[in-house]
């Protein structure tokens, strides 16, 4: 071969990096060599100490030598053909970001690994972090929770005096199905305003509606709800679920930017849906456990579930977590009877 | 090849475009698409998780660079020139001082109190180093841009000025903030060219209270239009009967909506006259700028931008992050004062990005 350029010679800038100055220069490659020649400037460079910038849109490229001073080019069709005839290949990232095909590749992969983490690593790492959270922390927020909870939704129990101590001695008589001890406190109230209900705070505090106790047709029953309750005290739902929430609403905040916590507060309520169930058939399988344990019938949860499905007030309050139907906060549309159903025949399924 | 002859203007190829003298108005031009830059964005992105984050630092300077390349000034872009190894390290010691603080929280919190304080008390530290990484690694025409502010600029800046703008209740907050950008903008230069500031403080408390104006006023207004509306249903004798719970209810919803269109429209409000106060105030040498951005079209863009980002399920951004770049960088003009040929520069020592890594992991940003 002889030396005749293999491509035609690409008009650019040629700036030196001290000033600002641009000079009217061509590039062209002779013999291994970048040459560059215009105004006031002739240099030849091995290509081998030559960088190329990658190719970015519309932007100038930027063919760069070793004392910091460049070429930008914003021919890319000259630049292409100058690139060619030396071989030159775009790096693998860049080739891939040029093609619709990776990009899907790109964009299922990315969703792949939102969605394990939101559905494996989240829980997992909720769970940890709970185990960790001491006790003097849980009962804080346990507190806070019962005083938002005391003035708006609760108003002193009507149950008699003694009938309270026998269920409250009956539940402390019970063991846990794994025999450890989980530190609880049992509380009576009425409220209008949630109907009959039980619900677990992250320090062990468990508390029945009178309307519960009404509801129910035998003490059984109601021991049945709540070691399904200590069934969320014992696995820490409480706390997991706040963390959990919390995890979602600093993603989505973050992802969101610029904006507002409103936008940010719709998918970390709509994300959150999912757990509440979840947790709720733990807490069932914990409960059924505890009755076996204790000589009683996991079908006491399952008609106690039925009793508050039928019972179900339309205009529950959707702040308190609720504990026939967890769905609730999201919406009455979401509310979920095939996933109480589910949990009914669950319990009614006889033991393995 | 030192004998070959340097071509004359003559036996250039016809393509090359005329020189020109200096004109007087030199637009800021933004060549950058969503569809690029979603493409970027995603593959980096991917790139990232499958190599549990290690790959950030790359993706971030390529993401960068994008942005920097396709914004041009009288013909020449902008480059961003960080290190991706530099932010890596300096993303590893953010993670290390969050995990140090959330595990002493855990095991002592009197311990993490005073780690927490004592990363309060280097953090103005470290937005001084993010403000001079950012600068120091960003360049037009192969010349870089410094940042000369002082450790005790950035205490006085970063702590003293929120220090007074939190005991007298936000007060002094607009004086901070005008203490902020001055200190910023003045301590600024590109090559050996320095920054200049000159916005009045007077001019940021306009800003601050016309934006809370509008926080405020727009759920006032909207509130009495829907308590009017109200009104008008009750005494529509049909309507009564069984109504008034619901209409209480409904006007709750619309008081909130209200707060909530107040603060969101205060947003874009801020957004655009700060950038016109602040950079109609900046000079550099003999140059000026201008900054012409319009309340309605970047309300319009924000908007815009916010429901289809959401629509999408968080598949717009990337666009949504080109569209607003685009207005807000080709609202800007630099008046040039004399040929903008005739910066120099000097050597410029390496700055670490720990600084400006750090600081972003605590997710402070200082935005323009």
């Amino acid at each position: 071969m002889n030396d005749i350029p293999s491509a035609p010679p690409v008009p650019c800038d040629y700036l030196d990096g001290t000033t600002t100055r641009r000079r009217r220069v061509v590039l062209r490659v002779e013999d291994g060599h970048a040459v560059v020649e215009g105004e006031d400037i002739a240099r030849r460079d091995p290509l081998s100490r030559v960088r190329v910038s990658e190719r970015m849109g519309a932007a100038p490229r930027l063919v760069s030598f070793p004392d910091g001073a460049f070429c930008e080019v914003r021919d890319h069709a000259a630049l292409d053909a100058l690139l060619g005839a030396t071989g030159f290949r775009e790096s693998f990232v860049v080739r891939i970001q040029a093609r619709w095909s990776w990009v899907a590749g790109a964009l299922a992969a990315c969703v792949a690994v939102v969605a394990a983490a939101y559905v494996f690593v989240l829980p997992w790492g909720a769970e940890i972090a709970a185990a960790h959270i001491p006790p003097s922390a849980m009962a804080k927020l346990s507190e806070q929770t019962l005083e938002a909870l005391e003035g708006r939704f609760f108003r002193p129990s009507k149950l008699p005096q003694d009938r309270r101590t026998v269920l409250a001695r009956r539940f402390a008589g019970m063991v846990t199905p794994d025999g450890d001890q989980v530190p609880h406190e049992l509380l009576f109230r009425s409220s209008p305003a949630i109907g009959a209900n039980a619900l677990a705070l992250p320090s062990g505090t468990i508390i029945v509606t009178d309307e519960l106790v009404a509801l129910a047709s035998s003490d059984d029953e109601i021991l049945a709800v709540l070691c399904h309750e200590l069934g969320h005290v014992q696995r820490r739902h409480g706390v997991r679920k706040a963390l959990q929430s919390t995890a979602v609403g600093l993603v989505t905040t973050w992802y969101l930017g610029d904006l507002s916590s409103l936008a940010a507060a719709i998918p970390a309520a709509l994300l959150d849906a999912r757990y509440s169930r979840e947790m709720e058939s733990e807490a069932d399988a914990y409960g059924a456990r505890m009755l076996r344990a204790n000589g009683l019938s996991p079908t006491l949860l399952a008609t106690m579930l039925e009793r508050l499905e039928g019972n179900r007030k339309p205009d529950a309050s959707p702040t308190a977590k609720d504990e026939n139907d967890d769905d609730e906060g999201v919406g009455g549309y979401l509310r979920s009877h095939p996933a109480t159903e589910e949990r009914i025949r669950a319990l009614r399924r006889p033991a393995d | 090849m030192a004998d070959a002859p340097p071509l004359d203007a003559a036996s250039l190829p016809a393509t090359f475009p005329p020189i020109q003298s200096p004109p007087a108005q030199e637009p800021l031009r933004f060549t950058g698409s969503g569809s690029e830059y979603f493409r970027i964005w995603i593959v980096n992105l991917a790139l990232t998780y499958l190599t549990l984050g290690i790959y950030s630092p790359w993706a971030k300077v390529r993401r960068m660079q994008y942005l920097y390349r396709n914004t041009l000034l009288a013909g020449s872009g902008f480059d961003y020139h960080g290190k991706p190894i530099a932010i890596l390290k300096g993303r590893a010691i953010g993670v290390g001082m969050i995990l140090l603080y959330q595990g002493l929280t855990i095991v002592s919190p009197a311990a993490a109190g005073i780690v927490g304080l004592a990363i309060g008390l280097v953090m103005p530290w470290l937005l001084l180093r993010s403000l001079a990484f950012r600068l120091t690694n960003t360049s037009w025409r192969g010349l870089r841009f410094r940042f000369e502010g002082t450790a005790g600029g950035a205490y006085r800046v970063f702590l003293l000025w929120p220090f007074l703008a939190s005991i007298t209740l936000g007060l002094l907050a607009p004086a901070a903030h005008h203490a902020m950008k001055q200190w910023q903008h003045s301590e600024s230069a590109f090559g050996r060219t320095r920054f200049a500031f000159a916005a009045s403080t007077g001019a940021f408390y306009r800003v601050w209270l016309m934006t809370a104006g509008l926080a405020v006023g727009v759920p006032v207004l909207v509130g009495a239009v829907a308590l009017v509306a109200t009104i008008i249903g009750w005494a529509d004798a049909d309507l009564v009967q069984g109504m008034s719970n619901g209409g209480i209810f409904l006007l709750v919803m619309i008081a909130i909506g209200g707060a909530y269109l107040g603060l969101l429209s205060a947003m874009p409000f801020f957004l655009a006259r700060m950038q016109n106060l602040v950079w109609n105030r900046t000079s550099l040498g003999p140059h000026r700028f201008e900054s012409r951005m319009h309340f309605g079209k970047t309300l319009h863009i924000t908007f815009t931008n916010m429901f289809l980002t959401i629509v999408t399920l968080g598949l717009y951004r990337p666009f949504a992050v080109i569209r607003m770049a685009r207005y807000r960088i080709e609202a800007m003009t630099l008046v040039p004062g004399e040929s903008l040929d005739h910066f120099v520069g000097r050597q410029a020592a390496d700055v670490e990005a720990f600084g400006e890594e750090v600081s972003e992991f605590f997710d402070i940003d200082i935005a323009l």
